[in-house]
């Protein structure tokens, strides 16, 4: 190995898991390789430490495209290797020295990888979100006569100051009425579940639509559960007029590879 | 470039960002004006007379720019501020 | 867990990104994101709309067989 190698970490895996190394490239087009050390398995790749070193990432994190392959590339690391058992994500670009590093790293954080992969076994993680489009919702919910001006006034001034009343009333009905369907939706899926975590709402500019994001939640599901969990979902898109859910998945654990409560920025150990 | 130099290469773009941003700045007036109008309309303090002036005014100004983003050729949707952490000055849709 | 829908799935880059950046174990490597990188890429993110070029589904397993190099 030579000085010029840094180490990028994928996934952590059970030591028992298959031992040979998923057939996959990784960020770099490296060879995937294993580093196993007592009961854990870290599912590593050797990339040239000039074009991976901290400045040299910090720009590549602005470049767009850089930032899409490399998520590609590692996502498909963590799915090969969550194809063969439980796995904990690792946060994209994490890289150590040297192996030893890693091999450190699992000996120090045993106990949390090993409840993690406890936590995560035989279950897969499911995506859903709900959309609702605003205006059908506001029309759905503003009254008929929203319009009417009181006795008194006739003028078209008052008629327009009433209408504008009316639009702004509906659009915070349609909120609240929102709202309330996200909390429904969550509780109903919840119990099908071994875990959930809800995350905010992707940006609009992001993902293109114009509709409101009402949910954005991560769900961990046992295999056996799968199915009724997929046929709820179905109910739940065709549950309101305007309402529109959408899965995705299944998912390597990445939102339940740490506990709830803890802070994403802490760093342990 | 400096702002010369960009100006002189493309005035018609440079023209055309500034009425946005102009025209940004006033549709965020009128909709808190009209947001306060109907504040007052709730709370009851406002006469007969009162609401049809106001009515009238924020009907008029919302013609004039309807007006304006036509002759720009500008939609709603061109007008907004992005406040980057603080998101947009204009509320999406 | 059946090891062929994990490896075909399509995604969008937006899930992707959201679970790659934000999810997934934080540990103390030699370089490593931290909070504050992730709030540059969120924000970079935003700036790099118009080569939104990239905002399309892909297969992660068929990226990774075709051409995974990166830079």
């Amino acid at each position: 190995m030579t000085g010029s190698q840094t180490v990028w970490l994928y996934a952590v895996t059970r030591g028992d898991a298959d031992s040979s190394p998923p057939a996959v490239r990784g960020v770099a087009g490296e060879d995937v390789r294993v580093l196993t050390e007592g009961p854990l398995t870290a599912v590593v790749g050797s990339v040239d430490a000039r074009r991976f070193g901290p400045d040299v990432l910090a720009g590549h994190l602005e470049n767009l495209d850089w930032l899409a392959t490399a998520a590609r590339a590692h996502d498909a690391v963590v799915a090969a290797a969550a194809a063969r058992g439980p796995v904990v994500p690792v946060r994209l670009a994490t890289l150590f020295s040297s192996d030893d590093g890693v091999r450190e790293l699992l000996r120090g954080r045993r106990g949390d990888f090993q409840s993690a992969l406890a936590a995560v076994t035989g279950r897969a993680e499911w995506g859903v979100k709900a959309y609702v489009d605003p205006d059908s919702l506001a029309d759905s919910l503003s009254a008929p006569d929203a319009a009417t001006v009181p006795t008194g006034q006739s003028g078209a001034g008052s008629a327009y100051l009433m209408r504008r009343r009316a639009k702004l009333a509906a659009r915070q009905s349609a909120q609240s009425a929102a709202g309330e369907w996200a909390q429904q939706i969550h509780a109903r899926l919840r119990p099908l579940c071994a875990a959930s975590r809800l995350h905010p709402a992707q940006d609009p500019r992001l993902t293109g639509r114009r509709d409101w994001m009402i949910l954005n939640a991560a769900y961990l599901v046992d295999q056996d559960r799968t199915e009724p969990f997929h046929a709820l979902v179905r109910q739940l898109t065709e549950w309101q007029a305007g309402l529109d859910v959408e899965l995705t998945g299944p998912w390597p654990p990445y939102s339940f590879a740490v506990p709830e409560g803890a802070q994403p920025g802490e760093r342990h150990g | 470039m400096d702002m010369r130099a960009r100006i002189d290469a493309d005035p018609e773009g440079v023209e055309r960002s500034l009425v946005a941003l102009v025209l940004t700045l006033v549709e965020a007036l009128r909709q808190l004006m009209e947001r306060q109008a109907v504040r007052r309309l709730d709370a009851g303090d406002l006469t007969d007379e009162q609401i049809e002036r106001i009515g009238s005014t924020l009907m008029a100004l919302e013609d004039r720019m309807t007006q304006l983003r036509d002759h720009f050729g500008l939609t709603a949707d061109d007008l907004n501020l992005d406040l980057g952490p603080l998101g947009t000055l204009l509320p999406e849709a | 867990m059946a090891d062929g829908p994990l490896a075909a799935r399509p995604v969008s880059l937006v899930d992707l990104l959201d679970r790659v950046l934000a999810g997934g174990v934080v540990v103390a490597g030699e370089v490593t994101l931290c909070v504050a990188d992730i709030e540059l890429v969120q924000i970079s993110l935003r700036l790099l709309l118009s080569s939104v070029s990239a905002l399309t589904a892909g297969s992660p397993a068929a990226a990774a067989r075709t051409d995974p190099e990166v830079q």
